[in-house]
C-alpha cells in the first residue's frame, strides 16, 4: 500500500526535476535569443550580414580569454591577470615582429610563448608558493605584467604588423571572420579536453571537492599549472586577435578586460563555487556580452548606461544560479 | 514595468517557470532602457527628415570629461544649426581603445551620411577607417590618424599652440630667468609638439631651460615632478606645462615651497585652469578650442556630404587666457557645459 503512494510522488518529482534542469541548463540560450530578437525588432540593422560579422568580430577577444577563465573558475579559482598578460604578449611580439623585424612567425611564436609562459608562472605561484587563493597571486601578476608591457617600449604603442600576424584578426573567409572561426576550433578542442581527457575531468574534479581530489591521488597541483597556462595561452592568442584586428600593439591593451572574460563564464552558467559550468555555456556567455554591447550601441545607449546594463545582467544570471542551487539542496 | 516583471519572475510564478521569468525579466530590464532611448532616436530622426535626413556619426574618445563635453556640445550645436541628425558617442573613459573601435564599426554598420572621430590610439582606428572611407567622408578631429582617403583633419596646431604659449611665458619673465618644461607621457605626439614649440620661443627668447620632465598628464605626477625639480633649482621662474592638469600640479608644489613668483602655465584651457587664472594663481593657459573643433568636424562633415572641396587640414585655432579675458572664457565654458 505505502509502496504504491511512493511511487507516483517519485515520479512527479524526477518530472520536475528534468524539466527545472532543462530551464536551467538552457536559461543563458534562451536570454541570448530573446535578446537577439529584441533588439532586432528595436533596430533595422541589428540582423545585417553587416552587423552580424561585427558581432562574430567583437565577440572573439573576449570568448578566447573567457574559455581559458572558465578552466580557472571549474577549478573555484580566478585569473585577473588575462587582460595584462594579453598586453605584455603583443608588446613583446611588436618588439620581436616590427622593431626588431624578424620572420612573422617568430612573432606568433613569442606572443603564445609569452602568454603561456607568464600563465605556467601564475601557477608556479599558487601552488608551489601556496598563495592561499589564485585572487591574489593573480592580482600580483596582472600588476607585474602590465608593468613590463609598459617598460618594454617605454609606453610607446607599436603599429605595421606584417600581414601573416594580422591574418588572425582582420581577414574572412567568406562573411566569416576569420577570428571566430579560430573561437570555433579552440572552443571545440576545450570541449573535447574537458570532457574526453582525463585532466579534463580533474578540473571538474577539483573544483567540486579538492580535499576529495587530493585524497583519491590526483596531481592537484600539476592540473592548476595546466590551467592557469592555458589560461595565459588563451590570454595571447586573444591579444595576437587584438593585434590583427587594430593593426597595433599597446600597452594599455587589454585593460580590466578579466571582468569581461569572468562575466562571459558566470552568464553562461558556471558556478563560482567551481566544478560546474561548460564550454559551450561560455560561448553564449561571451556572445550575450557581444551582443549587448552591439545592440546598445546600435541603439545609441550612452557607454555609462551600458555599463550599468551589463552590471545588472551579471547579477540576474548569477542570482538563476543561486536559484538553481537551492533547488538543488531541496 | 520591470519591477512588475521581477515580482511576477521572483513571487507570484510557480517554481517550474521561476528561472524562465528571471529570463523574460533580464531581457526586459535592457529593452526598458533601449526602448527609452530608441524612441528618442526615432523622434530626432524624424525631425532630420524633414529637413534632408542626412546623419553624421561622431565618435569621440571618451564623454566622461569636460574636454569632450565640450567638443559634444559643439558638434550638437552645428547639427542643430545645419539642420543634420548628429549622434555622439564615445565609451565610458579613454583607456577602452577597443571598445571606441566597436564604437565605430557599430556606428559605420549604420551607414552615416558621413563619420567624425577623434582616436584615443591612431593606429586602432586605421583598418575601418580605411574601409569606411571608400563610400563615406572620414574627418578627424582633435588626434589625427594615417590612412587612404582621409576628408581632413581638425586640430590645433599643437607646435604654434606651445610657440604662442612660450613667448606669452617669456614676455612675462626677465632674460636669463629659469624654466622648467613638463611635458606629457612620453611618445605622445600631441604634447611633445607642444613642448618642442614652447622650449624653441622661450630659449629663442632668452631663458634658460633647467630642466624638462615628462609627468603623463597627470596632475598629481606632475606634482611630484616639480617637487623634485624644486629640490635642484630653487629659483625657478617660469614653468609651462603640456596641459591644464599638469600646470595646476606643478603649481601646487610651487605653493607648497611657498614660493610667490613663479609663473606657471599650461593648455588647453580648462575650466578649472581658467578658474585659477582669475584667482590670479596660474599665470595663463593656451586654450584650445574643443567646441571649436566638434563644431567645425560636423561642419565640413556636412560640406563633404554635399560634394564641397575640404582643405586637408583645418587648424581649430588657440585662445591665450590670462587675468585679462579669463572672465569671459569662463562664462563661455559655463554656457557650453550645460
Amino acid at each position: 500500500m505505502s509502496q504504491v503512494a511512493v511511487n507516483p510522488v517519485n515520479e512527479t518529482v524526477k518530472e520536475k526535476k528534468t524539466l527545472k534542469s532543462y530551464l536551467g541548463k538552457f536559461a543563458p540560450l534562451l536570454a541570448l535569443v530573446l535578446l537577439c530578437i529584441g533588439f532586432a525588432v528595436l533596430s533595422d540593422k541589428f540582423l545585417t550580414l553587416d552587423n552580424i560579422t561585427n558581432i562574430f568580430r567583437q565577440s572573439s577577444i573576449n570568448a578566447l580569454l573567457a574559455v581559458g577563465m572558465l578552466l580557472a573558475i571549474l577549478t573555484a579559482g580566478i585569473d585577473l591577470s588575462v587582460g595584462s598578460i594579453l598586453a605584455l604578449s603583443i608588446m613583446v611580439m611588436g618588439l620581436v615582429s616590427v622593431t626588431w623585424s624578424m620572420h612573422p612567425i617568430l612573432g606568433i611564436l613569442s606572443v603564445l610563448v609569452v602568454g603561456a609562459g607568464f600563465g605556467f608562472f601564475n601557477g608556479i605561484l599558487l601552488t608551489k608558493l601556496r598563495l592561499p587563493h589564485p585572487f591574489i597571486s593573480t592580482m600580483g601578476t596582472q600588476f607585474i605584467a602590465r608593468g613590463l608591457a609598459l617598460i618594454v617600449t617605454a609606453a610607446a604603442p607599436i603599429a605595421g604588423f606584417p600581414y601573416m600576424i594580422q591574418f588572425l584578426g582582420s581577414e574572412f573567409i567568406g562573411p566569416m571572420p576569420v577570428s571566430f572561426l579560430l573561437v570555433i576550433v579552440v572552443y571545440v578542442i576545450m570541449h573535447i579536453f574537458l570532457t574526453r581527457t582525463q585532466t579534463g575531468r580533474y578540473i571538474y574534479a577539483i573544483g567540486g571537492n579538492p580535499e576529495a581530489a587530493r585524497l583519491s591521488g590526483i596531481n592537484v597541483d600539476r592540473v592548476l599549472v595546466i590551467v592557469y597556462t592555458i589560461s595565459g595561452l588563451m590570454a595571447g592568442l586573444a591579444g595576437l586577435v587584438m593585434v590583427g584586428r587594430v593593426n597595433s600593439a599597446f600597452p594599455l591593451a587589454g585593460l580590466q578586460y578579466e571582468t569581461d572574460a569572468i562575466a562571459a563564464v558566470i552568464i553562461g552558467g558556471a558556478s563560482f563555487m567551481g566544478g560546474v559550468g561548460t564550454v559551450s555555456g561560455t560561448l553564449i556567455g561571451a556572445m550575450t556580452i557581444a551582443v549587448l554591447r552591439n545592440g546598445l550601441n546600435l541603439l545609441n545607449v550612452s557607454a555609462d548606461s551600458q555599463l550599468a546594463i551589463i552590471g545588472m545582467v551579471i547579477i540576474g544570471a548569477v542570482f538563476v544560479d543561486v536559484l538553481r542551487n537551492r533547488k538543488k539542496k531541496k | 514595468m520591470i519591477i512588475q516583471t521581477m515580482i511576477i519572475g521572483g513571487i507570484s510564478m510557480n517554481k517550474k517557470v521561476k528561472l524562465f521569468g528571471m529570463a523574460v525579466a533580464l531581457s526586459s530590464m535592457v529593452f526598458a532602457a533601449g526602448c527609452g532611448n530608441s524612441s528618442k532616436e526615432a523622434s530626432s530622426s524624424e525631425a532630420s527628415g524633414e529637413k534632408g535626413g542626412e546623419s553624421v556619426a561622431v565618435v569621440l574618445k571618451t564623454l566622461s570629461s569636460p574636454y569632450w563635453k565640450y567638443v559634444e556640445a559643439g558638434a550638437k550645436a552645428a547639427g542643430e544649426e545645419l539642420g543634420v541628425d548628429v549622434t555622439v558617442v564615445g565609451p565610458s573613459s579613454e583607456a577602452e581603445v577597443i571598445q571606441q573601435v566597436n564604437m565605430l564599426e557599430d556606428q559605420v554598420s549604420q551607414g552615416p551620411g558621413a563619420v567624425v572621430v577623434s582616436p584615443t590610439q591612431p593606429e586602432t582606428v586605421v583598418p575601418v577607417l580605411e574601409k569606411a572611407a571608400k563610400d563615406t567622408p572620414v574627418l578627424l578631429i582633435d588626434s589625427d590618424a594615417d590612412f587612404e582617403g582621409k576628408t581632413t583633419f581638425i586640430g590645433t596646431e599643437n607646435y604654434s599652440a606651445g610657440q604662442e604659449g612660450g613667448k606669452l611665458l617669456a614676455s612675462m619673465l626677465k632674460k636669463g630667468d629659469k624654466v622648467v618644461l613638463i611635458a606629457g607621457a612620453l611618445g605622445n605626439p600631441a604634447t611633445d609638439t607642444r613642448i618642442k614649440g614652447a622650449k624653441e620661443a622661450l630659449e629663442a627668447a632668452g631663458m634658460e631651460v633647467v630642466a624638462e620632465q615628462p609627468a603623463d598628464s597627470d596632475k598629481a605626477k606632475a606634482m611630484s615632478v616639480m617637487e623634485n625639480i624644486l629640490q635642484n633649482n630653487k629659483d625657478v621662474k617660469g614653468v609651462f606645462a603640456a596641459n591644464d592638469d599638469m600646470a595646476i600640479g606643478a603649481l601646487r608644489a610651487v605653493e607648497a615651497k611657498g614660493l610667490k613668483d613663479v609663473k606657471v602655465m599650461g593648455v588647453d584651457g580648462t575650466m578649472e585652469a581658467v578658474e585659477s587664472i582669475l584667482d590670479g594663481k596660474l599665470a595663463a593657459s593656451v586654450a584650445q578650442s574643443p567646441y571649436n573643433m566638434g563644431y567645425q568636424g560636423v561642419e565640413n562633415a556636412v560640406k563633404a556630404m554635399n560634394g564641397e572641396k575640404i582643405e586637408e587640414r583645418i587648424d581649430s585655432g588657440i585662445d591665450l587666457i590670462t587675468k585679462e579675458n579669463a572672465k569671459e572664457q569662463l562664462d563661455f565654458l559655463k554656457s557650453i557645459s550645460k
